[in-house]
């Protein structure tokens, strides 16, 4: 995470509307067009660009062993991101292109097609309207290195890569049972993908050359040369095990194509926690500020240090605390935007916890103009709570803090005149969860975009989810 | 790491066509105007562009005249009328008008807000004509 170098004061606005409209990534999508084609006119060529809107469609390629199921799955993506298929069989029988008749003559003789005219191939494909505007997914190309550079040197680059791996013993096993229904061109299996209706069942082919012999030298060529494609596409290759289910490798494959890859885009974190008392949320921010150097804000530490530094907002604020009661949403929101509104918190981000407990605080928080980018709900079961909390300790004597099961005291001496905070007892512990429960269902309404973490387990765990949520860029909803 | 040939075709492409402050010069605009439909914005930002080369009507500088003044008044604190050379080449630098080998000579004048203005004009007007 990067905060501005830029010593200047940058109002709050223009990185909020970089992060929302995703400028960044514009601006970079754009300039990496202009510097593949370079284009002698670059204004024509920019304005070309912008109206394609295309930065976010998907690109995909996918590699794997015969056997492994590419097609199903490049099928299945197909269908579900609406985009369109290029294989190596649809790219030949292609009937509008000069090109492919010559490649037609050779594969119909069973030659393999030279990298030149196959790339040449791709090229003229992925020009056409439908995958500039819907996206495309190659499957099974590029086969060997050479084919991979020649794509790449056009200027041809997919966004996501996935491989499929399995032993080599279950793929000669599976491709016995390979069949294919002529009419859609899709593939069966006898034993893990057979078709419901009879009428298919009835006229499945068998297809050539799935004997064991035949695919044990297909993969070798495929081992061979599948070891020196891997390496041209560092960052956004995945490897899916495709020794599982077909729908597994589907949703692995398709979670996988939806999430966005991480960008360079500056980005001030301004996270929100959430949580029931208990859940963690304290140490949280505070290792969170500890790493990324973010300012941590905690609303009741705020509002004590206020009266105690007897500031204009702490005077007002005392009567509240003398009498117990609850302080106003006006008067803590006075005193939140006053700290938020510092050049530190500005610049470097902050950490936000214990506000807002309720929907008008939040609906507050947002009309001042504090949007956090990042919102997390820490999940802890009340039992995980109860123990947490009712069996805290301090020891009048050291003033040391300790928990009977995760920290007990060192010797029976201590035991013996350890002390329970009031606001630790059962029923104030039980009162609290409940008030936060009842509020949680409209504030998660309200922030949809949250992201949920299992606050049951020890801290550095909960830590590094929480830090992924917030370095990887949000993920897309499917639609 | 040596620089292949295709890497220092690229960066000469950036340079010849000063790519770098096209696209300084659009990030700026859309942070500062903040519309609605950013892409669309871009797209009539480039159209005007376009235009103006063409028929050679004034380029829409991002800063103006009066934005020139003010930034003149900022630096000359003390409202003399002129500012110190160092502070000039700063505004220059900051402006993405000068780069650091800094070519520019202290003829020992001092520099008033009317050369001020000439020089960032000029500069511009060097920059917008490689579109």
């Amino acid at each position: 995470m990067d905060s501005t170098t830029a010593p200047h004061r940058i109002p709050p606005e223009m990185p909020q509307y970089g992060e929302e409209n995703h400028i960044f990534e514009l601006m970079q999508n754009m300039l990496e067009q202009l510097l593949i084609h370079q284009p002698e006119d670059p204004i024509p060529f920019m304005i070309q660009h912008l109206h394609k809107d295309n930065d976010n469609v998907p690109r995909i390629v996918i590699l794997g062993p015969p056997a492994s199921g590419k097609t199903t799955i490049a099928m299945w993506l197909c269908k579900h991101l609406n985009s369109s298929l290029l294989t190596l069989e649809n790219l030949v029988l292609n009937e509008f292109s000069f090109t492919a008749t010559k490649a037609r003559r050779l594969y119909l003789q069973r030659k393999t097609i030279p990298s030149v005219l196959l790339v040449q191939l791709i090229q003229e494909r992925l020009a056409e309207e439908d995958c500039i505007k819907r996206g495309w997914i190659l499957d099974g190309i590029p086969e060997t290195r050479e084919q991979a550079l020649r794509i790449q040197t056009l200027g041809i680059t997919p966004r996501h890569v996935i491989v499929l791996s399995a032993p080599d013993t279950v793929l000669i096993e599976r491709n016995l049972g390979k069949r294919i229904d002529p009419q859609t061109g899709e593939i069966y299996h006898t034993t893990f993908d057979w078709p419901p209706e009879s009428e298919i069942q009835n006229h499945l082919m068998v297809p050539e050359d799935i004997s064991e012999l035949e695919t044990a030298q297909k993969l070798l060529e495929y081992h061979r040369n599948i070891i020196r494609v891997i390496p041209s596409y560092p960052k956004i290759l995945k490897v899916i095990s495709a020794d599982q289910p077909c729908v597994d490798v589907f949703y692995q494959a398709l979670t996988y194509v939806q999430s966005n890859h991480r960008t360079n885009a500056p980005f001030t974190p301004r996270v929100l926690l959430l949580g029931p008392v208990g859940s963690g949320k304290s140490l949280q921010a505070a290792l969170l500020a500890q790493k990324y150097r973010l300012v941590n804000v905690c609303c009741g530490q705020l509002l004590k240090e206020a009266v105690a530094d007897r500031t204009t907002f702490g005077e007002l604020v005392r009567p509240f605390f003398e009498k117990e009661m609850a302080v106003p949403d006006s008067l803590l929101m006075k005193v939140l935007s006053q700290r938020l509104n510092q050049q530190d918190c500005i610049q470097k981000g902050w950490v936000l916890h214990g506000v807002p407990r309720d929907l008008d605080q939040a609906h507050l928080l947002n009309s001042l103009g504090y949007n956090p980018n990042r919102v997390f709900f820490l999940n802890v079961p009340f039992d995980s709570i109860m123990e947490r909390l009712t069996l805290r300790r301090i020891d009048p004597v050291t003033g040391e803090r300790y928990h009977l099961m995760y920290k007990p005291p060192a010797t029976m001496e201590i035991q013996a005149r350890l002390l329970q905070n009031p606001k630790d007892a059962e029923e104030q512990v039980k009162l609290k969860v409940d008030l936060f429960y009842r509020n949680s269902a409209d504030l998660e309404q309200l922030y949809g975009s949250a992201i949920t973490v299992n606050g049951d387990q020890d801290p550095y765990t909960v830590f590094e989810y929480i830090e992924s949520g917030i370095i990887n860029p949000l993920p897309k909803k499917i639609p | 790491m040596e620089t292949s040939n295709r890497e220092l075709q690229a960066a000469e492409y950036l340079e010849r066509h000063r790519i770098k402050e096209l696209v300084s010069y659009l990030t700026s605009a859309l942070l500062f105007f903040r519309p609605e439909k950013p892409r669309e914005y871009l797209i009539s930002l480039l159209e005007r562009l376009r235009i103006a080369k063409v028929t050679g009507v004034a380029f829409p500088f991002f800063m103006d005249n009066s934005n020139i003044v003010a930034m003149f008044e900022m630096m000359d604190s003390s409202g003399r009328g002129t500012i110190s050379f160092v502070q000039y080449k700063e505004a220059l630098k900051t402006l993405g008008l000068c780069t650091e080998d800094g070519d520019l000579k202290d003829d020992g004048h001092i520099i008033t807000l009317d050369k001020f203005k000439e020089e960032v004009n000029k500069r511009m007007k060097e920059i917008w004509s490689a579109f």
